[in-house]
């Protein structure tokens, strides 16, 4: 129902007669949130206050004679809010889909956007962050250091480039997927086939995690076993066995801790460095 | 003081504002945080600015290697990365330009002085929200402008290019020391965590991909590839993209399995009521 608007868009006269967003208002929408959206970060409010900068040029459009339903879509747009930024766009597009039903006269009521809201910020989160920090930033970064071995700089630039292209292109497309399907996304989000693609793209993550235990983790011992009569590094014994095998234990501890324990990363990280240091004095690493 | 170090100073603090999670210039976090504040970036800008493009890289790619697996969720992040990646490659390219300095400074510095300058600045910034939030409320456009975006980026230009700046114009001191006096034992024990800390991040990452025990299958199978077969992670991306194309389509069998079984219970449902129909016989 609430998509009867946005479908014919040339045909079907609004029921107020207030035009609808242009493709520079709707990109103005998706810049300011872009540009803005941890300009103003702290713990109480996260992203919340750039949906409503976001939306001041908005507000000016549709409610010049209303300035109580701009104070309205104002204060209701400076909630608490946190989400991928990139993936994230795709909440944006919606938002503005129904901000536009709502200036239109539609029949979307106020509450509706900060229901949306609050419901994909915590999936998309999820969902975005394990693509974009766990599998395109660590791909990309990886595939640069290996450029710029001996200072070479086009590592650096493959990573430059490559990034700035995949990451404005994900906010883009996810901004404007948003604003066509209008609610309709939620299911493309939260659905079946949703679901299938997200467990393969999270497998797709956990094989790359484990590729970057073996590549990024280094510790190796410098203890000596007796072989026969002389002494052999304890290192070139276990590389031959089970290459990398001192590296998988600390990520395997690391994780148990993280997950099983819930250790908080700065727990962690003491624990890390007192059983680093024992271990040195000891001689053993 | 060296002042042909006060350039370079600045610069390095202006980057570290750019390449600041909360920075909004470059397209908010897609152009600042994840490329101007990674140190593979940082160590070329900094090499940039010092004038020696090739040590920049190399520091670059070693810090790097340090913060792959670097996170930030919901706020909380596991080490300050833009405050170590201009601090401390800038400081070691101010000195000795040796990798190992930076990736040592670099941790040093993302651990304590990271972390407590941007855990303040998190609690700070309550009483610029209560601004725009209040703005807000008045229908004050300007306002929100004010507190959202003015106000909160200039201090965070002063809280993150000042304490860099400092590290790096007035830091050679430190470095000195760090070589000279501190025992080797301590830098050893520096290095050695240096080379352990990715596994937090790494950790870290597994938490939010593994979510069972059995997954863990395919953990393994990622290391095994890379640790024995040596393979590059472009060939590991690839392989790993065909599995996860295998798991799409065996998951697609067994949900239409499943809807393929509930029609096929429903249909012999309705055919015993057929056959339980008592004027049948």
């Amino acid at each position: 129902m609430a998509n009867e608007v946005i479908s014919n868009p040339i045909e079907q006269k609004t029921p107020n007669g207030k035009p609808r967003l242009t493709n520079k208002d709707l990109n103005t929408i998706w810049l300011r949130w872009a540009f803005t959206h941890l300009a103003s970060m702290s713990y109480e409010k996260l992203q919340g206050h750039a949906y409503a900068w976001a939306y001041i040029p908005f507000a000016k459009k549709y409610y010049k004679d209303d300035p109580e339903a701009k104070r309205r879509l104002l204060v209701r747009h400076s909630v608490f809010f946190n989400t991928e930024p990139q993936t994230g766009q795709i909440i944006n597009g919606i938002v503005t889909s129904l901000e536009e039903n709502i200036a239109l006269g539609g029949e979307v009521s106020e509450e509706m956007p900060n229901n949306i809201k609050a419901t994909l910020m915590g999936p998309l989160a999820g969902i975005g962050d394990s693509i974009i920090q766990g599998i395109i930033v660590p791909i990309l970064l990886s595939i640069g250091m290996s450029l710029a071995s001996g200072g070479s700089v086009i590592g650096p630039l493959f990573y430059i480039i490559a990034y700035a292209i995949i990451g404005t292109t994900i906010s883009y497309v996810s901004y404007h997927t948003g604003y066509k399907l209008g609610v309709n996304a939620i299911d493309a989000i939260v659905g079946e086939n949703a679901r299938r693609i997200t467990n393969a793209f999270n497998i797709l993550g956990i094989i790359v995690v484990g590729a970057l235990a073996a590549g990024n983790i280094v510790l190796t011992t410098t203890l000596n076993i007796p072989l026969g009569s002389d002494w052999q590094s304890l290192q070139t014994t276990l590389d031959n066995v089970f290459p990398h095998i001192l590296p998988l234990i600390a990520v395997l501890v690391t994780w148990w801790m993280l997950g099983k324990k819930q250790y908080s990363p700065t727990k962690v990280i003491v624990v890390l460095t007192a059983a680093i240091c024992v271990f040195c004095l000891l001689g053993v690493f | 003081m060296d002042f042909s170090l006060l350039f370079p100073a600045i610069m390095c603090g202006i980057f570290c504002y750019l390449g600041a999670i909360e920075s909004c210039c470059l397209l908010g976090m897609t152009g600042g945080y994840y490329i101007v504040g990674r140190p593979l970036v940082a160590g070329l800008l900094c090499g940039l600015v010092f004038g020696d493009v090739t040590a920049g890289i190399l520091c670059g790619v070693a810090v790097q290697a340090v913060f792959i697996a670097n996170l930030s969720t919901g706020g909380a992040t596991n080490s300050e990365i833009t405050y170590a990646a201009y601090g401390g490659i800038g400081l070691a390219l101010a000195t000795t330009k040796d990798p190992a300095i930076a990736v040592t400074l670099s941790v040093l510095i993302g651990q304590t002085l990271g972390l407590i300058f941007y855990n303040t600045r998190m609690a700070l910034y309550s009483f610029f929200n209560n601004g725009a939030q209040k703005a807000a409320e008045d229908n004050n456009d300007s306002g929100i402008t004010r507190w959202h975006i003015v106000y909160p980026q200039i201090c965070t230009f002063f809280i993150r290019a000042v304490p860099v700046f400092l590290i790096i114009f007035l830091g050679q001191g430190v470095v000195d020391t760090l070589i000279n006096s501190v025992p080797e034992i301590v830098t050893h024990i520096i290095s050695v965590l240096g080379g352990v800390l990715p596994a937090l991040g790494i950790g870290m990452l597994m938490n939010i991909v593994v979510k069972d025990k059995f997954q863990l299958i395919f953990f393994f199978a990622g290391f095994v590839l890379m640790a024995f077969a040596g393979l590059s992670m472009i060939a590991i991306v690839f392989l790993a993209a065909l599995v996860a194309y295998l798991v799409f389509l065996s998951s697609g069998n067994t949900s239409a399995a499943k809807s393929v079984m509930a029609k096929a219970s429903a249909s012999k449902g309705t055919a015993s009521a057929v056959y339980e129909d008592n004027d049948l016989f």
